[in-house]
């Protein structure tokens, strides 16, 4: 079939799979036993007067059939269109662009940080297998990796902002921002930093752990293959051989994770910036749901990881021809 | 053919080697022994725990005056653990401390205003021990307060001096005053011991009585009446014989205790019931008292009369009670128990009608004093419930963390090697449908999904069962495994046995069952294993943000309880570090424990791990 068949199912799967994510995203919102978005212009009976209420289910199109709210919401969602914030009133994307950058530069940092630290010290564990160094570094990732994110969060705030006083235990810059916005970019820079070490540290503890774990075993997977033996009988350097022909030919699978890891970043990590008060995309999210349901986010938020998802999955397919010519599409 | 003891047989020979070789591995066995001690912790809850974390209330049914809720709470909010005492850097006990005011007088129109009036100390008096001027001219005098000063009621750092001595003394003179305070840790203590009075030598050996006319009085033990017939105080007065002469008749039993702290408790709570039986329109009064022996002065808690006769009334006097406080003074507790003193607790029986016959019956009759400690671990702020125990709490969600994280994990492994079975071997649209759900599946933020199905059924059932958290953790984690069982059945699909047992006529049922099931089985164990601390983490998660079965206590829901009360906002996270840190450790050693267990069976299991000796 060769590399354009293959490409052309793979894109047919995609689009198949986003109109899938929307039905869903469709069906929790509007077909679920209690209909959150009935539940939500429900609950507003009684505090505005009739008109306007009529004017919400209008507005939320609750009016119409609900083949007909279907149709309406695919097509919403496929120009992007997620509508208004129900609390602020401003359209969504307005609502999501500061948080959207915030959870970035948290997210972003940290997982950078665990993916590099996590591989190369995955790739030590593997190739020191059996040993002490190896035997300490699984255990300690396998305890990070099991300990509730915000066990790590508590013990990082009490620590580092209670006892320590180095960073604050909260919020996303400093609060008297509100009045007096930084002068110069030094200043900014310093400031957004401080707020962004402790969350990014507990995010960068939790993770870690996973990142070894994981390339240890995709290490382990290929490290008794013969061509490593071959390698090592070629009289190659150790170093050579762990990073040139070991972990490359069992970068696969980290691939595909380090997408999928990149694609869920702006669903943001909603334990962590709900402890750390930070205002990114899992605070925004966990805001839309509690203490007032604000749909319109939710169903933004769901709909454009899933998509992000989708799309970091096919380029890491793609991505695999590059990396390992063994590959053969079809 | 192999017969079914022959299989039997070898099946236990298989896993006595698996139980052998996880033993060899340190991390297996570790893993191992932690499952095994939450597994009996959770199994002997009800033996370990010492209370009922889901209702906090002293025996209930036995102080029916607390009728709902069901008796009198186990301890006050927020008690630091008992074993506090035991630490020698708490302070326990008094300490001396001496205050020093210089004396002046202002006159304002001719008339004298001195400052030494109202002296303001620093700590809480827990003893006075004396007051005493240094004049000018160095000579000294002790002062005398105007009332019994630690028990000031308007404050509890108040000494107040009258006001003609103060307005004497001259300009400058030193007023020093010594005094104690303490601190201390204080302990829930239940004042009667045999309230039910089932025992008549417990009665006589603790109880004492006064009364006006000793000849008039019958009070004895009753073993036949009571509250549900267990016995009581049974008091009987001859109003018959009554010859006009005293004022007031009436007589007070009363049960002497010591109070051992330097430091007063939290709250109290007293109890009673009482019946009256008599002939003529006659009533009673019952008043209960808190006597102080070593000031000789007498506490009036609350005042009940008795109008009606034949059944049973029960009445409560707590120190938050308006009655309680009126009588006092703002906090009861600190004003009679400022230090440690013989005390009693009394219940004074009057009789306005004098003239008549009465036969009183009291019973349950209770005075507890919270103490400021409780438990292994202390009590939580008890909000919307009253205080609970912490370690019980936690000993209880072992059960809530094991059952959910052992039931999702099995359930979404029976589901995924099910599901990943049928589409590796059938293949074609079904394993094309299978898969795409599975895309479909994956593609989705689990968490946030969670928290809005969660609060959808929430809003909609108005509670959460544990059931519902499995059902989910069960729908959105079979997707992993089944990928990977279909991909191993694909490469077995395709080995020579498989068409062996094609061409000898085996059917998709008998080769999915008898050839495929046995291969990819150990993947089943370490699938499992390594599921469980997943399930077990999201759970709590869940239960941290509020999301969990409020009606069940789970290490989460501990959690969450800390979150909203704020103390770690007000009070920080050290000072009740008991509160939290036991349930994330829990949970954390949990989930651990089944991580190495799985990463065991992992590196036993799998071939390609295995090592070469």
């Amino acid at each position: 079939m060769g590399l354009r068949g293959y490409l052309a199912r793979r894109v047919v799967y995609s689009i198949i799979l986003i109109l899938a994510v929307i039905t869903v995203n469709f069906l929790i919102f509007s077909m679920l036993p209690g209909d959150p978005m009935a539940q939500f212009v429900a609950g507003m009976r009684g505090h505005i007067d009739e008109e306007r209420y009529a004017q919400l289910r209008k507005h939320f199109g609750l009016d119409r059939p609900l083949h007909e709210r279907y149709l309406s919401t695919l097509g919403n969602m496929l120009i992007f269109n997620f509508g208004n914030d129900i609390i602020s009133g401003e359209p969504v994307f307005d609502a999501m662009r500061t948080p959207m950058l915030n959870t970035i530069l948290l997210m972003g940092s940290a997982e950078i940080i665990s993916i590099t630290l996590g591989i190369l010290i995955g790739v030590i564990a593997a190739y020191k297998r059996g040993g002490i160094l190896d035997t300490t570094l699984v255990t300690s990732s396998l305890v990070t990796y099991s300990v509730p994110i915000f066990f790590v969060g508590w013990i990082v705030i009490l620590v580092f902002a209670v006892q320590l006083h180095w960073f604050p235990s909260g919020l996303t810059s400093p609060p008297g921002w509100v009045r007096n916005p930084p002068v110069n970019v030094l200043e900014y820079i310093v400031g957004r930093l401080r707020y962004i070490v402790l969350p990014a540290f507990t995010l960068f503890l939790f993770t870690v752990g996973g990142w070894i774990l994981f390339t240890r075993a995709c290490i382990l997977e290929t490290i008794n293959e013969d061509y490593v033996l071959t390698a090592r009988a070629k009289g190659l350097k150790e170093r050579t051989v762990l990073y040139k022909h070991v972990l490359k030919n069992a970068s696969l699978p980290i691939i595909t994770n380090v997408a999928l890891a990149a694609a869920f970043l702006i669903s943001g990590a909603i334990i962590t910036e709900t402890l750390f008060s930070y205002n990114g995309m899992g605070l925004l999210t966990w805001h839309a749901i509690y203490p007032t349901p604000n749909l319109p986010i939710l169903q933004a938020v769901f709909y454009l990881t899933a998509l992000l998802v989708i799309i970091a999955n096919f380029i890491a397919d793609l991505l695999y021809g590059v990396i390992d010519p063994r590959v053969r599409y079809g | 053919m192999a017969t079914r003891k022959a299989r039997t047989a070898f099946a236990i020979k298989r896993f006595k080697k698996l139980v052998k070789e996880i033993s060899q591995s340190k991390r297996g066995t570790l893993g191992v022994t932690i499952i095994a001690f939450f597994v009996l912790l959770a199994i002997f809850a009800p033996v370990i725990a010492p209370y009922d974390p889901i209702n906090p209330w002293k025996d209930p049914g036995q102080y029916p005056a607390y009728d709902s809720p069901p008796g009198p709470k186990l301890a006050e909010k927020l008690c630091v653990p008992s074993w506090y005492e035991y630490i020698p850097w708490v302070h326990k006990g008094s300490i001396e401390l001496k205050e020093s005011f210089i004396s002046y007088v202002v006159v304002i129109d001719g008339q004298k205003f001195p400052n030494v009036t109202n002296l303001y100390l620093t700590q809480r008096i827990a003893k006075a021990q004396k007051i005493e001027a240094f004049f000018p001219n160095g000579s000294s005098r002790e002062l005398v307060p105007v009332e019994e000063w630690m028990h000031n009621p308007a404050d509890l750092r108040r000494v107040t001096l009258d006001w003609q001595t103060a307005e004497n003394l001259p300009d400058s003179t030193r007023v020093e005053v010594t005094y104690l305070t303490g601190t201390d840790i204080t302990k829930t203590m239940e004042v009667v011991t045999d309230y039910k009075f089932s025992s008549s030598e417990t009665f006589y050996s603790k109880w004492q009585n006064k009364t006006s006319h000793p000849e008039l009085f019958n009070i004895k033990h009753n073993s036949q009446e009571g509250f549900e017939s267990g016995g009581c105080i049974e008091i009987t007065y001859s109003g018959s014989e009554y010859n006009a002469s005293a004022s007031e008749v009436n007589t007070t039993v009363f049960v002497p205790f010591g109070y051992a702290h330097w430091a007063p408790p939290k709250s109290f709570a007293t109890h009673f019931s009482a019946r009256i039986e008599t002939t003529t329109k006659t009533n009673v009064t019952v008043t209960l008292w808190l006597r102080d022996e070593a000031l000789g002065k007498s506490f009036l808690l609350s005042t009940y009369p008795i109008t009606s006769k034949g059944t049973y009334f029960h009445y409560k006097a707590v120190s938050t009670g308006n009655e309680t406080k009126g009588n006092i003074g703002e906090y009861p507790e600190r004003i009679i128990f400022p230090r440690p003193a013989n005390m009693s607790f009394a219940l004074s029986v009057n009789f306005p009608n004098k003239e008549n016959d009465v036969t009183v019956y009291i019973d349950n009759v209770q005075c507890i004093l919270y103490g400021n400690s409780f438990g292994l671990l202390g009590t939580d702020n008890g909000s919307p419930f009253p205080p609970r125990d912490i370690f019980s709490t936690l000993v209880y969600g072992t059960r809530v963390s094991l059952v959910v994280g052992i039931l999702s994990a099995l359930f979404s492994t029976v589901i995924g090697l099910f599901l990943g079975l049928i589409s590796g071997y059938v293949g074609g649209t079904v394993d094309e449908t299978v898969m795409r759900f599975a895309d479909l599946l994956l593609v989705l933020p689990t968490l946030p999904l969670f928290i809005v199905l969660i609060a959808v059924m929430k809003s909609t059932y108005g509670l959460v069962s544990m059931w519902n958290i499995i059902i989910l953790l069960t729908f959105f984690g079979w997707m992993g495994f089944s990928r990977t069982v279909r991909s191993m059945v694909l490469s077995i699909r395709e080995r020579p046995f498989i068409e062996a047992a094609k061409a000898a006529g085996g059917g998709k049922f008998y080769i999915i069952t008898k050839h495929m099931i046995p291969n990819v089985f150990p993947l089943v164990y370490v699938t499992l294993a390594t599921s469980v601390p997943g399930a077990i983490v999201t759970e709590a998660s869940l239960s941290w943000l509020g999301l969990g079965d409020p009606s069940i206590p789970s290490w989460g829901k501990v959690l969450y309880d800390f979150n909203v009360s704020g103390i770690a906002v007000t009070k920080g996270l050290i000072e009740y570090w008991f509160w939290i840190f036991p349930p994330c450790l829990a949970i954390a050693i949990l989930a651990t424990a089944f991580i190495l267990l799985g990463f065991a069976l992992d590196e036993i299991l799998n071939p390609r791990l295995r090592q070469r000796r």
